[in-house]
Order: structure tokens, then C-alpha cells, then sequence
């Protein structure tokens, strides 16, 4: 697979495109396209008020989970880095699970409480992480690694209690899109989108900061400051998608690590592909988790399922390639 | 002076690693800085680029002190390359390409920066690397894309840790005239090494650094010298000029250090070794009596004294005399597992004399029947030197005597 990067991302765009009317046209309500030509009051509602609003949103989601991904993969030189690493994805479960335990789970509730107990979260790590020197990358990791299974046992603490709430929790951890409506696209689409231009930006950047620290600093980078940017973009870019939809895994890994393959490392193009890549994937898996049973299945499970086992085969080629 | 050090100091947790240090590098200038590992050679370099900030002291390019300017504005100015780079799937052209971030206008690069870029890799040579992956190259390969970058960066002076560590003799060198041509260009160069060599044959000065502070400073010719290697390195070296280069060689130690005088009685190959493993442990040698053109002959006569007769002839009185005289001086004296015919018979003598002077050592690796070819005359010598020894001093192996002799 060698494409300029001109093909590539005409292919993306198109494949956005694609998942975009996919996402209007097919559904559990037997809607379909041929409806779309004539569209009755009761067909303009489903897809105006439902279908297109979880779509942009699944859309806005996997795109920003991507680009975080793939920034701070290069950021701190490790593979295994996702949006999560940070503590947002289990400081937002424990944000989600601490409402509706209490018992006031409204849409916009859950939304504002995981949203700031994720950044809260990410910054409590931060300020664990950094040193009278700046912020070594190794003590960032494990210092996020230690708070993630911190607030796992509070929000397994929280299931415990929460008794006949506990299903509701659980499955806002798997994450997923059942809830979209206007108002989450509208509160997510402006701190995703400055998030990734900002990201975009700096990709060169991350491109030196692959070769080291030190070797960034030898072609003009403020390397600590960056970080400090680079680590806020993520973080609101991260914690803004997981307030909407939940913990949704590997989207953020594997999309990049895809990417890498067919686009290579250099971020400039790496990084926007990989959003591309996150906007045509998420809806995509959407459409399956409302369409393959009658109900819903949580997105999470379905990424894990489809994402592993894909990400698996690309290990495996690009071993047998190299 | 276009990179002038005032004062430095660099204080890291409670250690001092950098004290006082000023020196200045010149337009046109190559400077390495040598001395051993933790002596502060790479965090000189890293203070001075900034990376570390000094507790003290000034850092001036051009007359200008190098805080006064944005990190951005360093790296037009220094250019410089850390020891440790981390591998990467980047493509040749994109490492390169790190050298034009300083000057990036907006989010794309220009066509201007595009030439640069293809003319840096074109003078290290790899041109048509251009899309191979870096991660891929050769440690070699690696180190030049690496300076190509430095290079693209376009900067006046270079500050390089290393570059050529882990390299093999030809990259070595390959990096080094690289180096040179750049600064023939208009810049200069200040450059950690740890080959004395190699730094001393490419740099116009050189810097000898010894626990944060400089020891010397100078030309290659008057800062290589065997006492400045000995008081910054602790190793005991000998210099030689070849050529107009500098060339350092090991040598255990000088003859005025070498205090046990050891005289070897040998020839015909038999000293050789002998007289080679005691040098190299720090024994001042002789040897004799040796026809000239021996085997041992060129052995002793490099390493130390020898008492020689002419090719193929028999012992003369006045060599014996001499050979007696040695005897006498040494410390100890050692028979080798010599072969006995009419010309050298009175070897056996001297031996002989040796022993009754308590002074002798004897290497019998063989039967004394097999290595003579004289008969009872000189059985008889050396069943007497034999019974004047303890056993202790016939050895079977000339492997052995650095043991005995440690006693001595």
C-alpha cells in the first residue's frame, strides 16, 4: 500500500464522506435511503433529530480520540500511549459513576461531572509527574498508570454501592452513542476541533521530539513548554470526547498505529490522516453496534472486538514486511 | 572571538561538574575537547547550547551573551548535535529536514529550505538516501544524516558530542573531513572526541579537560604530551610526532620509572618474549650476549640495552666483560632456555657467575642434553649453575617469571 499523501487524503475525506451518509441512511428503523429521496415529516425527524447528530458525533469523537492518540504516542516515543494514558478515561468513569449515584443522571449531569473529574484527573497527573527540571516522560506514564488504577477501585467501590444503578454505570463505561443529540455536538465540536488544529500545528514539532528531547532542543523547540501544550490539548481534547460518549477504547491506539503503516511516521501527515482515519472508523463502528441485534451494543466492546484483532494482522504484516 | 566561555560553572544536585571554565573558539577554528569519561565534556557542550544552565558564568556569540537570545534564535546561531539520538521510522530526508525547523514561516517549508536540505545530504553523500527510512541505515550512515542536519541548520558554529562514537575507522574519519570541509565553509566547530588521535590530527586546538576544569589548552603538539595524558587520563602513554601527526601509543611506563633492572642471557629467539612481558610490566632490560641480527637482538635493542657481538661470531672477551658488567648492575639476571653451541659458551659462563652472585634465574622449557651442542665442557657449567640454585629458580616456563620476580 503506497500512496502520496494527496491520494491518501482524498481517500479519507471520502471515506468520511461515506460513513457520513451511511450513518443517515441505515438504521434500526428500517429507514432507508430510498426514504431519504422523499422524506416524510416523521423520516426528517429520525434523521435530523437522531441519526445525524449521533453520526457528527461519533464522527467528532473517534477523530479527536485519534488525533490525541497519535500526538502522544509521539510525544513520549512509546506505542503503547492513547488518549487515556493521562487517567481521563477512569477519572471520567468515577466522575459518570459518582452522578448517577447519587441519583441526579441527567444527560447534561453525567456530561459536566466525567468531563471535570477528567481534567481534573489529567492535571493532578501532571502536577504528580513534573519535576524542578520539567516533566520526564517515564515518571508522566507511570504516574498516570498508578492514578488510572487508583480511580478504577473508587469506581468499582461506586458500582459496589450503587446496587440497582450498577447497569447504568457499567455500560456508560463501555461507552457509546446512544445518547447524541445537538446539544452534545454543539458542547464538544468547538474544544475538539481548537484541540486539533492546535495539534495539526504542531506536528512538525513531534517530529523532532521523536529523535529526543535534546535533539528537539537543538533545532529551536522549547521542549518543555510544548509538552505542557501538547499534554492540555490532549487532555481537554480527550476528556471533551469521553464526557459524550463514554470510555471508548483502542480507537485512539490503533488508528494511529494503522496510519503509521500505510502513511509513515513523519506527523505532519501522520496526524491528520489519523483524524481522518478516527472520523470514518467510529460511525462506521456505530452503525454496527445499533444494527448488528435489535438493541444496542456498547461501541467499546465492539472497537476492542473489531480493533485487536485488526491491529493484530497489521503487527503481523508489517513484522513479516520489515 | 566568535563563541567566547566566561567563567562556566554547572552545579548538578551537589556535585560541581563544571568549574570556571573560559576558553574562546575562533572563526574558522576546529576545537576538540578531550578528556576522560564524566571529565564534563558533554555538559560543557550542553551548557553552552543551554540545554543546562549554569550556576555562574557567560556564554557569548558574537559579543553577544547567548541568554539574551530565543532558543530559536540559538539554534540559527549553534548548532548542536546530542550525543544519544533516538531511532526513528522517519524518512533521511524528513531527519534532515529537523535542521530547517528554526526557520519555518507558517506550517510548510520553502522551496529554498528544500535546497538546503538536498544540499546538505549531497555533501555528506547520501543523496540518493533521500526515502529510505533512518531507522534502516548503518550506524555510519546514521551519524552523517545526522550532521547533514546540523549542517541545514546553517548555523556559524557547531557544538558536536561524539560524532564519532561507535563508529568504525573509515566512518571515523569520513565524519571528521566532514567536519573539517563545513568549516572551511565559514563557521567553526567545537567538537567532544575520545579518540586523542583522531582529534588531534583534525583539530586546530584542542581542549584537555580534567574533572570540570581545563588542564590544557593549546595546539595538538604542545597539549599531547605523555605528562599531560598521565595527569588527565591517569594511562601512561608515549607520544610520537609521525608525519606532522600525533601519534599516542600506550606504554606502561618510562625508563626513568623503570626501577628493577632485569638482564636477560639469551639468543637466538629464546629471549624475546622474555624480554617483551618483563618491558610491558616495568622492568628496565638488557640482554646479551646476542649476535646483531638475532631475533632477540631486535627485541632488546628496541625495548632496551644489549651487549652484542658481530653476526656469527664467538663471544669476544670484551663482550663477555661487558655482559659480566651488566650482570653485575642488574637486579636479576635470567638464563634463557638457550642453545648452547662453541660461539655462545661463554654465556654459560657469565651465567654461571650470575648464580654465584645469587642473581640468577634460570627458563628450562627444555632438557639442557637437547639445547647443547658443545658437550660435557658445558654440562658441566650448567649442572654447577643448576646445583648453585634453589629449585624455586628453574622454571619450566618463562610464563612463570613475572610471579617469581614480584618477590624480587
Amino acid at each position: 500500500m503506497k500512496f502520496t499523501s494527496i491520494q491518501l487524503f482524498t481517500i479519507l475525506i471520502a471515506a468520511d464522506l461515506l460513513a457520513l451518509i451511511a450513518g443517515i441512511g441505515i438504521g434500526s428503523s428500517g429507514i432507508g435511503f430510498g426514504d431519504l429521496l422523499s422524506p416524510t415529516p416523521i423520516v426528517s425527524r429520525i434523521i435530523i433529530d437522531y441519526r445525524l447528530p449521533r453520526t457528527l458525533l461519533s464522527m467528532i469523537v473517534g477523530a479527536g480520540l485519534a488525533a490525541a492518540g497519535c500526538s502522544l504516542q509521539a510525544l513520549f516515543r512509546n506505542p503503547l500511549a492513547d488518549p487515556y494514558i493521562l487517567g481521563v478515561s477512569s477519572g471520567a468513569s468515577v466522575g459518570a459513576a459518582f452522578v448517577i449515584l447519587l441519583g441526579i443522571a441527567s444527560t447534561i449531569n453525567i456530561m459536566v461531572s466525567a468531563f471535570g473529574f477528567a481534567i481534573i484527573t489529567s492535571w493532578i497527573v501532571y502536577r504528580i509527574g513534573k519535576t524542578e527540571a520539567g516533566i520526564p516522560v517515564y515518571t508522566l506514564l507511570l504516574a498516570g498508570v498508578a492514578m488510572a488504577a487508583f480511580l478504577s477501585g473508587i469506581t468499582s467501590l461506586l458500582i459496589y454501592i450503587s446496587a440497582q444503578d450498577m447497569y447504568q454505570v457499567v455500560f456508560w463505561i463501555m461507552g457509546g452513542f446512544w445518547t447524541a443529540n445537538w446539544l452534545k455536538v454543539e458542547i464538544i465540536f468547538f474544544p475538539v476541533l481548537l484541540s486539533s488544529i492546535y495539534l495539526i500545528l504542531s506536528s512538525w514539532n513531534l517530529n523532532a521530539i521523536l529523535m529526543g528531547e535534546e535533539h528537539a532542543m537543538s533545532v529551536g523547540i522549547d521542549v518543555e513548554t510544548f509538552k505542557k501544550r501538547v499534554i492540555a490539548a490532549t487532555a481537554l481534547l480527550t476528556s471533551a470526547a469521553v464526557s459524550v460518549s463514554g470510555v471508548i477504547g483502542f480507537v485512539g491506539l490503533i488508528t494511529p498505529h494503522a496510519m503509521r503503516i500505510i502513511a509513515g511516521e513523519n506527523n505532519k501527515i501522520l496526524l491528520p490522516t489519523s483524524l481522518l482515519a478516527g472520523a470514518a472508523f467510529m460511525p462506521f463502528v456505530d452503525l454496527l453496534s445499533r444494527t448488528i441485534t435489535t438493541g444496542e451494543v456498547p461501541v467499546g466492546i465492539i472497537t476492542a472486538l473489531l480493533g485487536a484483532p485488526f491491529f493484530l494482522y497489521l503487527l503481523r504484516r508489517s513484522k513479516i514486511a520489515a | 572571538m566568535l563563541l567566547e566561555i566566561k567563567g562556566l560553572k554547572v552545579v548538578l544536585g551537589s556535585s560541581e561538574i563544571l568549574k570556571n571554565i573560559s576558553f574562546g573558539v575562533k572563526r574558522g577554528e576546529v576545537v576538540g575537547l578531550l578528556g576522560p569519561n564524566g571529565s564534563g565534556k558533554s555538559t560543557l557542550l550542553r551548557t553552552i547550547y543551554g540545554v543546562l544552565r549554569p550556576s555562574g558564568g557567560v556564554v557569548y556569540f558574537d559579543g553577544r551573551a547567548i541568554p539574551d537570545f530565543s532558543i530559536k534564535e540559538v539554534a540559527k546561531k549553534l548548532g548542536y548535535l546530542p550525543q544519544e539520538s533516538f531511532d526513528t521510522g522517519l524518512k533521511v530526508k524528513e531527519v534532515v529536514m529537523l535542521g530547517r525547523t528554526p526557520y519555518i514561516q507558517g506550517f510548510s517549508f520553502t522551496e529554498e529550505d528544500l535546497k538546503i536540505v538536498r544540499g546538505a545530504l549531497n555533501l555528506v553523500g547520501l543523496s540518493n538516501f533521500e526515502n529510505r527510512r533512518f531507522s534502516e541505515l548503518s550506524g555510519g550512515e546514521k551519524q552523517k544524516v545526522l550532521l547533514a542536519r546540523v549542517f541545514a541548520q546553517n548555523t556559524e558554529v557547531l557544538l558536536l558530542d561524539e560524532p564519532t562514537s561507535h563508529l568504525d575507522i573509515s566512518s571515523q574519519l569520513e565524519i571528521m573531513s566532514l567536519i573539517r570541509r563545513k568549516v572551511q565553509d565559514g563557521c567553526s566547530a567545537l567538537i567532544a572526541i575520545h579518540d586523542i588521535n583522531l582529534a588531534s590530527a583534525y583539530c586546530d586546538k584542542l581542549l584537555l579537560v580534567k574533572k570540570g576544569e581545563i588542564f590544557a589548552a593549546g595546539k595538538p603538539e604542545e597539549t599531547i604530551t605523555s605528562g599531560n595524558i598521565r595527569e588527565v587520563y591517569g594511562a601512561e602513554v608515549e607520544v610520537r610526532k609521525i608525519g606532522g601527526n600525533i601519534l599516542v601509543i600506550p606504554s606502561p611506563r618510562r625508563d626513568a620509572d623503570r626501577k628493577k633492572w632485569i638482564h636477560v642471557i639469551c639468543g637466538g629467539g629464546t629471549g624475546s618474549e622474555i624480554i617483551r612481558d618483563l618491558w610491558i610490566r616495568g622492568y628496565r632490560v638488557s640482554a646479551g650476549v646476542i649476535n646483531a641480527l638475532d631475533s632477540d637482538w631486535f627485541t632488546a635493542s628496541e625495548l632496551g640495552e644489549v651487549v652484542d657481538e658481530r653476526p656469527f661470531s664467538e663471544i669476544s672477551d670484551e663482550s663477555f666483560r661487558k655482559n659480566v658488567n651488566f650482570i653485575e648492575r642488574s637486579d636479576a639476571t635470567i638464563l634463557s632456555n638457550l642453545i648452547v653451541g662453541r660461539g655462545n659458551l661463554r654465556n654459560l659462563e657469565a651465567a654461571l657467575h650470575a648464580a654465584k652472585l645469587g642473581k640468577l634465574f634460570v627458563v628450562e622449557e627444555g632438557e639442557f642434553e637437547n639445547r647443547n651442542f658443545v658437550g660435557d665442557e658445558a654440562m658441566e657449567i650448567y649442572k654447577s649453575i643448576i646445583s648453585l640454585l634453589p629449585e624455586s629458580r628453574v622454571l619450566k616456563s618463562c610464563k612463570e617469571l613475572a610471579k617469581v620476580l614480584e618477590d624480587l
